[in-house]
């Protein structure tokens, strides 16, 4: 709902993201704001900000792939670690540069993805869920298997940092921002396929499948491409991970890490891309303080032994999102979203 | 302790000088100004006494929540012994700081800059391989060692490393088990063993093939009857260990967890046959095995082998040692394999502490030295209290590949006992 006095009298303006001057200073004062962070907070926020924008990269393309066009997916761990193999990869072994390397990594998993994508074209719910764990496990039977010398087996992959005119990208802060310019690109993106005519067919195939075919909707086509966008994220944010840790291996792209990344669209807000982001970071600024808090908690209070407090803190997170699934399904963003109409239609409840 | 000894007498001598100079009247009256300028002059240097920060990477909300009290403990109880009984003399201390990753990769590489900023370390005492997976390629440009307690990786076997384990690899290990294994049964033919492994983690996979080469190149030792995988935490192995029992298996090698242990062994009872001994290493031992199935008597005639002290209650070097840190250094721990590998992190890292510091001084010891002391000073045993068995690296990997000895526990008429030690390990080429 916009506020009082804002009407589209265009499409273009109907479909535009920022529509108030207000907005457009409050996103440029945000950006702003995220390039200046390495300036203004120390390293470790830094660093934290850092795995949050990898982490947000994966996320969105999952919020593509489930949030928008309705495909469940347990396999976006294993589509992260496909790119981020790939990238390390072609780094590697063909010594192409990380601008290259990167998008190359996104494409290979993009294609890894589509071809769970056209099994998702004949199932759904259920049975889609079962198909992308068989993802997972390929993925980690795929690298432990095959000869050591392709994908590097047991052993993982290394690879050296980015480098860009010469410029190595190896410290916190250089990192930092080449993961804030992808991820501003990919967001932009996300944004763009939402609003796209693509979008509108995820949106359609979602909610009634059977129904948008009959509209004249290519749901076949919707659901590989879903699963191919979706995985093309994926790929990118396992590049980005791969040269922002520049080792790589499976036990980095584990099934838990697929469930945490539904935990945080389903915190956020199903369909949301802004909710994506949201859900990426209150559940990691969460996993950071239970982090900090687990030393401390042992250290006053002696009677707790460490498999309580690692009990204690999976059932908080556990409880957070089952409370999400419970009484907010539709996360963060629709509540949001309510909060903001009522203010807008105050004094007024409609 | 010698050190101790020596330090402690040298200030008695001191004390003795100084009492009898205050005797004289003469020197009371005219040098009492210029006696009061030395004391102040030496509570200065006692103060100045440069301190130096470890980092510890804990897991107190990960998977191994239940064993990190002991093993940062005991870390925290060798360098409070250090500090007082040899660091004061040097004029050193070593504090450290404890940060929770969660034994989680990407936890562990977004604490880092953080740790680096807020201490500057000069060691970080790991757990495994998150840290090794998120910190191997920085910490050649940090120019930080990070010391671990576990046994070495086939993976990890690589000059230059600044990830250094305290014990050769896993298959260094266990291959010395067989060997004695096979002399204390009497027999010339090769012991058949079964792997159970799993996939899920690249660790557990590198260890079986570690095995696998060793019984390729010794198969008057060893014949691997079969290679089993499992899901992570399986609850039942009976057909699996079914298998291997069918084909002869006489030891069941589980390097895996606690669930895999204990999988095997209700296997084995089930199919009666619990004179099949078990063999684990040291996080997933006897005792915790023990612990998870029920009854410590349940592991009976099984064994565990690692390069560190078993934890038993016979009375040991290591035992003593740990007795005074509980005494006099006030560490609530307890006498546990996990203990065993906090204070060896520890004692790798005073040790190394104090070949840099009797070299160069207290002043200005820099990561890079520290780990340059590790890999160039062989450890005697006496160094560890018994902690480690003596540890020397080479050029060519970040654990020991020469001289290496294990010790190996087992459970005998329900005592954990320890029935090996110092057994030597032989050579495994790298797989």
């Amino acid at each position: 709902m916009d506020p009082a006095g804002v009407f589209a009298t265009s499409f273009a303006k109907d479909q535009a993201l920022i529509r108030t001057r207000k907005q457009a200073l409050s996103l440029l004062l945000f950006v702003g704001l995220m390039f200046a962070l390495p300036m203004l907070a120390n390293a470790r926020a830094v660093a934290v900000m850092t795995s949050m924008l990898i982490t947000g990269v994966v996320v969105l393309g999952l919020q593509i792939n489930t949030g928008l066009a309705g495909q469940v997916n347990l396999g976006q761990a294993a589509f992260m670690g496909v790119g981020a193999y790939s990238t390390a990869l072609l780094a590697t072994k063909l010594s192409l540069p990380f601008w290259v390397a990167l998008p190359l990594g996104g494409v290979a998993a993009a294609i890894f993805g589509l071809v769970f994508g056209l099994a998702a074209v004949r199932i759904k719910g259920f049975y889609l869920a079962l198909t992308t764990i068989a993802a997972q496990i390929l993925f980690h039977f795929l690298v432990l298997n095959l000869p050591s010398n392709w994908l590097g087996g047991a052993n993982g992959l290394t690879l050296e940092p980015a480098r860009l005119f010469g410029y190595v990208l190896d410290s916190d802060r250089s990192i930092y921002y080449l993961c804030l310019v992808v991820a501003c690109v990919m967001i932009a993106g996300a944004y763009g396929v939402a609003r796209s005519r693509h979008g509108r067919a995820f949106f359609a195939v979602r909610d009634d499948d059977v129904a948008s075919g009959m509209m004249g909707i290519d749901v076949v086509r919707t659901k590989a491409m879903a699963f191919l966008l979706g995985a093309f994220y994926a790929g990118i944010g396992g590049g980005l991970w791969a040269y922002y840790v520049r080792f790589v291996a499976i036990d980095q792209f584990t099934l838990i890490h697929s469930i945490w990344f539904i935990a945080m669209i389903i915190v956020g807000g199903m369909g949301s891309i802004t909710g994506a982001l949201i859900g990426v970071f209150l559940i990691r600024l969460s996993q950071e303080t239970i982090s900090s808090m687990g030393p401390k908690l042992i250290e006053h209070f002696s009677f707790l032994t460490g498999d309580v407090v690692f009990a204690a803190m999976n059932i908080f997170l556990g409880g957070v999102i089952s409370g999400f699934l419970i009484f907010e399904p539709r996360g963060l963003m629709h509540r949001w979203t309510i909060l903001k109409r009522s203010y807008r239609l105050w004094p007024y409840s409609y | 302790m010698l050190d101790s000894v020596i330090h402690k007498e040298i200030s008695m001598k001191s004390s003795k000088k100084i009492l009898s100079m205050f005797r004289s009247e003469s020197f009371r009256t005219r040098h009492g100004v210029a006696l009061g300028a030395l004391v102040l002059v030496g509570a200065v240097q006692a103060q100045a006494q440069t301190t130096y920060n470890v980092a510890g990477i804990a897991d107190f909300t990960g998977p191994y929540a239940d064993v990190m009290k002991d093993i940062a403990g005991c870390r925290k109880g060798v360098l409070d012994w250090w500090n007082q009984e040899v660091g004061a003399s040097l004029g050193v201390a070593l504090k450290i700081k404890e940060y929770d990753s969660r034994y989680d990769v990407a936890q562990i590489a977004s604490l880092w800059p953080g740790v680096k900023s807020e201490l500057n370390p000069v060691a970080v005492l790991g757990l495994g391989g998150p840290d090794t997976a998120a910190l191997q390629q920085r910490l050649p440009s940090d120019k930080i060692p990070l010391i671990l307690a576990t046994a070495g990786y086939g993976f990890g076997w690589k000059p230059d490393s600044w990830v250094i384990n305290a014990r050769p690899t896993y298959p260094h290990e266990v291959a010395a088990f067989y060997q004695w294994l096979q002399k204390k049964q009497g027999g010339k033919a090769p012991l058949k063993i079964g792997i159970i492994s799993s996939e899920v983690s690249p660790a557990y996979v590198d260890i079986h093939k570690g095995t696998e080469k060793f019984a390729k190149e010794n198969p008057s030792v060893v014949e691997v009857v079969e290679t089993i995988y499992t899901e992570a935490q399986p609850t039942d192995l009976m057909q699996q260990v079914n298998r291997l029992v069918r084909k002869g298996a006489t030891v069941i090698q589980v390097f895996n967890n606690t669930a895999s242990v204990v999988a095997t062994r209700r296997a084995l009872q089930s199919l009666g046959k619990t004179n099949i001994p078990i063999v684990m290493s040291a996080h997933n031992g006897l005792l915790s095995s023990g612990k998870a199935i029920g009854d410590l008597n349940q592991m009976e005639g099984s064994y565990e082998v690692y390069g560190m002290a078993i934890p038993t209650e016979e009375k040991t070097s290591a035992r003593a040692f740990f007795d005074k840190l509980r005494s006099t250094y006030k560490a609530d721990v307890s006498y546990t394999t996990p203990c065993m590998m906090g204070m060896s992190m520890g004692l790798i890292t005073v040790r190394a502490m104090e070949q840099v510091v009797k070299v160069k001084g207290p002043k200005g010891v820099t990561g890079e030295e520290l780990r340059a002391a590790i890999l160039s000073n062989p450890l005697k045993v006496e160094q560890t209290f018994g902690v480690l068995p003596a540890v020397q690296y080479t050029k060519d990997a970040p654990f020991p590949t020469v001289n290496i000895s294990v010790n190996i526990g087992t459970v005998e008429k329900g005592v954990y006992k320890i029935v090996g030690q110092g057994i030597p390990a032989p050579a495994i080429s790298k797989w």
